[in-house]
């Protein structure tokens, strides 16, 4: 279980990220983070990993309390939580093998793994989880020659090289368009439920949290304005959230498109 | 424990003895024979490479890492053949070895001598803390009084004057050196400080030292001091006069008593006309360059010249000329308007312009290749005719990329022409060498202080022009078409008054251009026919003894065939006429005759004589000289003889000394740049981060630290090695090691600076996305950062070395080795075709390296 107490971030040029936010996540569930952009979702899904420190409250996960893990300990937390980007986040000149293994640095030799060398276990993995998200015969190719589903496919083998317990996904599908946005999000989907990872996602489209998530929660700068069933993201829901002027744009219409072609 | 996949293993298997075998014999030949034919070859030509190397600059120990190789290679065969493959790390770990050992050699680098050279290099570095910019003026007071050196009797009058007032009295008229000598001095300015300085006869000035110390005085409440000193050698112990008799010396005291507000000193005032002069000739050479490379880039651009064969043609012609031009540095040419229109701005200012000339051509070419041809496809469309496309799709696609090329040409010819001075009175330089020369190590040090700041601020200025060009200028809607207009004609109008102002500080004077023709043609023409062959010759001598007086002996006749000499008379006195014939030479041949006197030395009977005719003969009427007679003190036994010389050709042309000569230096060059390159890539990295925003983070020690290293980067840049090397010189002596160290003063800052932009361009994602798999920092920087850096790194690394390569081409012409020494040493000679023959070496060594790293660079995308 993950408990978020009381989450405040204040950044150094004053902006007030997240504002005293609450909630818990029980193992297996798919959360959905939905918001204005702006309205604080990568910083707190940020903070649950420690890429951010929050300036107050406490994040706890499996009776470890994150926010004050320091050096080795929060090194060994971070390894069970895996975490996808929008921009992918591969390095680009390095070959996909060599982006996939980086998964496992947490796992590795402090010191062989600064000269690129793994056990031969890793490699293994490294071409199971590959083969797992549909792209084993790229293993050697350089990350900047695939298109930006593949890069994120890496990323998501990647992530699975941590055997993660939790998944942190910012805003998965933002960057593709929505055909592919479906099989990311279903290779979280298969994650989730066959794995039992629990995943947390920022995403945009309604019809997406409708279609994958288990909960929601809604954020408004930066505070919590929304928690429950996707069921219960009414049309006054969705403006308290987004705001007056909002309307509900989903992906759908152009997905159907696609699919009728 | 990476897999790496089994490429290509022959079929069927040869046994692994044999290809072992014949790496033995001739390496490379087993992983040929395998069928690695890239991999055979590579060992080979390495091998053969580094033996010539050896052979060529050689030391013996360097044998061991050859050898090291070949049993690499017969490794590598024999595991090559059992289906491994091995890694290059041990022979090319071997190879640098070689290399860099080499480079160690023969630039000279001698670490040691930093240290042993210091101390001459300390005034240098002192004043730059203490330069000379401001000083108040002074009201004077001099008083001198006569000295007569050393005492004799009886004592003349001394042939100066004593001051009045203020006024000296020595308790002595005359003294020895060595004697003490009491001064009083009157009417001086009250209770205040004054020098002593000691004149001699010819009016060298120096100033007194007692106790080791430079003497000064303070007078009392009436202006009065009383002071004791011991009479220094004033006049080199060859030049005292003879035994009885002396010579006037003068005693001087000063006092300078500052009043009112402080001045520019005359050195600040000498810079600032200089710096003027440097901004001009930039400026000038800027503007006409761009406008003369604009019709040579048309041609030399592949998408306007490649529809037809003559078309073709001059695009090849064009671009070949502006390469040749371009791969000769500025200073090269400067070297070479100076024999054509001799020293001063003029000459400068035409190397600036055609180098200009040709790297403008070539950037601006480049520009007009890459542009994009839908736009002038539309406008086509649209039924506008030619001229309308060209104003409308093609000049703005080419504007903003001409504009920021004449932009960066600029900031490069301010550097240059800070340095042009260097070589011809024009510009800063010339005031630094000449400072230099003179040891006023604070006025030099001012000068340099000024290149800095001035040279920096143009940078900044212009960084923000390019900044508005590349971001374009917002729109004003708002403001009045009078405003807009407004404020570009005073641009304009500056601009032009600007040009004309440099027209005239430039001195321009085509006319010199047409005076200086012949001059020009004749270096020319030796350029385009360098001096590559030779024939060996081999020197041929026959003589005559010439008794003076006849009494001496008697001379023996002279061989009455075969080459011989035929005196008549045969024998006489001092200033007889005399005819010197010569038979049965090789026809056509200038010969050299010559007096040989009893002592052996020689003397050319005549200067620029003689050559032989149809036959052989040579005559030469003249008479008898007085060397040439015998005296009682000439040694007993001997006789003058006259004697003819002259070299005979045996054997075909071959490779002349020059080319062997050049060949050396410019190795010497290239392993320079090596390790000018190496080195400073190897400091600017670590430093870089310090200058990196994104690493020192936004607190305030970071920011200050930050702030700290891009001033200094900024400053030290500004310096070109040309005046660095000058510096360097003093500290480690003059030559390859002195160029290699300015070079890499230079460089530091320059690679620092793009290092640091690289680091600051990083992608924060990935290093996220590292992190966040909990790896620890160096793991992250492993594999997030490093990544990213090495491709733009290796880079700049590349392109700093083509600099270099360029750099220490010219970095001799001050002391910095290399083959520029010697190609200054030979224009001065006004050996022509030799320096032709550096000028093609440089020209292909140029050529070859910026080809190489082309290709290396293409590889690295
Ligand atoms: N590193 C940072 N420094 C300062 N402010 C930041 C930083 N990162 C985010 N912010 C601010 O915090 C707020 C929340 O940002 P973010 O969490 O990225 O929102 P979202 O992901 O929902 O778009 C925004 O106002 C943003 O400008
Ligand atoms: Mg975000």
């Amino acid at each position: 279980m993950l408990i978020v107490e009381n989450l405040t971030k204040v950044f150094p040029g004053g902006t007030v990220a997240l504002k005293n936010v609450s909630f818990q996540v029980e193992d297996g569930e798919f959360l959905a983070v939905i918001g204005l952009s702006g309205s604080g979702k990568s910083t707190l899904l940020r903070c649950i990993n420690r890429l951010i420190d929050p300036t107050e409250g406490r994040v706890i996960w499996h009776d470890q309390d994150i926010t004050a893990a320091q050096g080795q300990e929060l090194r060994h937390i971070r390894r069970q939580i895996g975490m996808i980007f929008q921009q992918f986040n591969l390095v680009k000149r390095s070959t996909v093998l060599t982006n996939v293994l980086a998964g496992r640095l947490g796992y590795a030799h402090p010191i062989w793994s600064l000269f690129h060398i793994f056990p031969k276990e890793d490699y293994e993995r490294a071409y199971a989880n590959l083969e797992r998200v549909g792209i084993p015969e790229k293993a050697h190719v350089r990350a900047d020659q695939l298109s930006g589903g593949q890069q994120q496919r890496v990323a998501i083998a990647r992530a699975l090289m941590q055997e993660p317990k939790l998944m942190l996904a910012d805003e998965p599908v933002a960057s593709l368009d929505p055909v592919l946005a479906h099989s990311i999000l279903r290779y979280l989907e298969t994650l989730n439920k066959e794995d039992g990872i629990t995943v947390i996602c920022s995403l945009h489209f309604l019809d997406l949290v409708h279609r994958y998530a288990t909960r929601v929660i809604g954020l408004k700068d930066g505070e919590l304005v929304f928690d429950g069933h996707p069921s219960e993201l009414t049309p006054e829901k969705f403006k308290e959230v987004y705001g007056e002027e909002a309307e509900m744009v989903t992906v759908s219409g152009e997905m159907n498109r696609y699919e009728s072609r | 424990m990476h897999h790496i996949p089994d490429a290509s293993t022959p079929s069927k298997q040869p046994p692994s003895w044999l290809s072992a075998l014949l790496s033995l014999i001739l390496p490379g030949a087993g992983q040929g024979y395998l069928g690695f034919y890239a991999r055979g070859a590579g060992i080979l030509v390495t091998i053969l490479g580094l033996t010539v190397l050896i052979l060529w600059r050689g030391n013996a120990a360097l044998w061991a890492a050859v050898l090291g190789i070949w049993v690499w290679n017969v490794w590598d065969a024999w595991q090559m053949a059992r289906g491994r493959r091995p890694r290059m790390a041990i022979p090319a770990l071997l190879a640098i070895l070689v290399i860099y050992s080499l480079a160690f050699i023969t630039t000279e680098v001698q670490p040691r001598r930093m240290v042993t050279g210091w101390s001459s290099m300390a005034p240098y570095v002192r004043a730059l803390f203490r330069p000379e910019l401001f000083e108040y003026p002074t009201e004077d007071r001099v008083g001198s009084a006569p000295i007569l050196v050393p005492c004799v009797e009886p004592l003349p009058e001394p042939s100066r004057k004593p001051t009045e007032h203020p006024r000296l009295i020595l308790d002595k008229p005359c003294a020895s050196v060595g004697d003490p000598l009491t001064i009083r001095g009157e009417g001086f300015f009250p209770n205040f400080q004054g020098e002593l300085w000691w004149v001699s006869p010819i009016g060298d000035v120096q100033r007194v030292i007692v106790d080791h110390q430079p003497a000064t005085f303070m007078t009392d409440d009436q202006g009065r001091f009383e002071i004791t000193i011991i009479v220094p050698l004033a006049v080199p112990i060859s030049e005292q006069p003879p035994p009885g008799q002396t010579q006037t010396h003068q005693i001087r005291a000063e006092q300078h008593k500052p009043y009112g507000n402080p001045q520019p000193t005359q050195t600040l005032r000498l810079i600032w006309e200089k710096i003027g002069e440097t901004i001009a000739l930039a400026f000038l050479a800027t503007v006409l360059g761009a406008v003369l490379a604009l019709p040579f880039s048309f041609l030399a651009a592949r998408n306007l010249m490649y529809h037809n064969r003559v078309t073709r043609g001059v695009y090849y012609l064009v671009r070949t000329a502006l390469n040749i031009v371009r791969s000769i540095e500025t200073l090269m040419w400067a070297i070479i308007f100076a024999v054509w229109v001799g020293l001063g701005p003029f000459g400068g200012m035409l190397a600036l312009m055609i180098h200009t000339i040709a790297a403008l051509g070539k950037l601006y070419s480049e520009a007009i290749e890459s542009i994009d041809p839908g736009p002038i496809e539309a406008l086509r469309a649209t039924g506008a005719n030619e001229l309308q496309v060209i104003v409308y799709a093609v000049v703005p696609q080419i504007l903003p990329a001409f504009a920021s090329f004449t932009l960066y040409r600029w900031d490069i010819n301010v550097r240059m022409s800070t340095v042009i001075g260097l070589i011809s009175d024009a510009g800063i330089g010339f005031l630094v060498i000449q400072w230099i020369r003179l040891n006023r190590f604070s006025a030099m040090a001012t000068a340099i202080l000024a290149i800095m700041f001035v040279v920096t601020a143009l940078d900044y200025a212009s960084s923000l022009i390019r900044k508005r060009l590349i971001e374009g200028v917002p729109p004003r809607p708002d403001r009045s078409p009078w405003v807009t207009w407004g404020i570009r004609g005073v641009v304009i109008g500056l601009l032009t008054v600007i040009f004309f102002w440099s027209w005239h500080v430039a001195e321009v004077d085509f006319t010199e251009l047409v005076t200086g023709m012949p001059a020009g043609m004749r270096m020319a023409k030796a350029f385009a026919v360098p001096d590559l062959f030779d024939r060996p010759t081999e020197a041929h001598a026959i003589r005559q003894p010439l008794p003076v007086p006849c009494s001496v002996m008697t001379p023996p006749p002279p061989p009455s065939s075969g080459p011989r000499v035929v005196l008549e008379p045969a024998c006489g006195q001092v200033g007889d006429p005399l005819t010197i014939t010569g038979y049965d030479l090789p026809p056509h041949t200038q010969v050299s005759i010559r007096w040989e006197m009893p002592d052996g030395s020689f003397l050319r009977v005549k200067s620029n004589c003689c050559t032989t005719d149809d036959q052989g003969m040579v005559q030469v009427h003249t008479r008898i000289s007085p060397l040439m007679e015998i005296t009682p003190e000439s040694p007993p036994g001997h006789v003058g003889y006259v004697g003819i010389h002259w070299e005979e050709i045996v054997g075909g042309p071959r490779l002349s000394k020059t080319v062997k000569t050049v060949a050396d230096l410019a190795l010497v060059t290239l392993l320079m740049a090596l390790l000018a390159t190496t080195f400073s890539s190897a400091i600017a990295m670590p430093l870089s981060f310090f200058a990196a925003r994104n690493v020192m983070g936004e607190s305030l020690p970071g920011r200050i630290i930050y702030n700290l290293f891009r001033l200094g980067f900024n400053l030290t840049r500004s310096v070109e090695p040309m005046i660095l090397v000058l510096i360097m010189a003093a500290w480690v002596g003059a030559g390859p090691f002195a160029g290699v160290l300015a070079l890499i003063f230079n460089n530091i800052p320059n690679l620092g600076k793009l290092f640091s932009e690289t680091i600051e361009d990083i992608d924060p994602g990935p290093v996220e996305a590292i992190v966040a798999t909990g790896a620890n920092k160096l793991q992250t920087l492993v594999y997030a950062v490093i990544p990213q850096l090495v491709p733009p790194f290796l880079a700049f690394i590349l392109y700093q070395w083509d600099i270099n390569i360029r750099m220490s081409t010219v970095i001799g012409f001050v002391g910095g080795g290399g083959i520029g020494q010697q190609f200054r040493l030979w224009v001065g000679l006004n050996q022509y075709d030799k320096a032709g023959a550096a000028v093609w070496a440089i020209v292909i060594m140029v050529w070859s390296m910026d080809y190489l790293s082309a290709r290396a660079r293409e590889k690295l995308v």
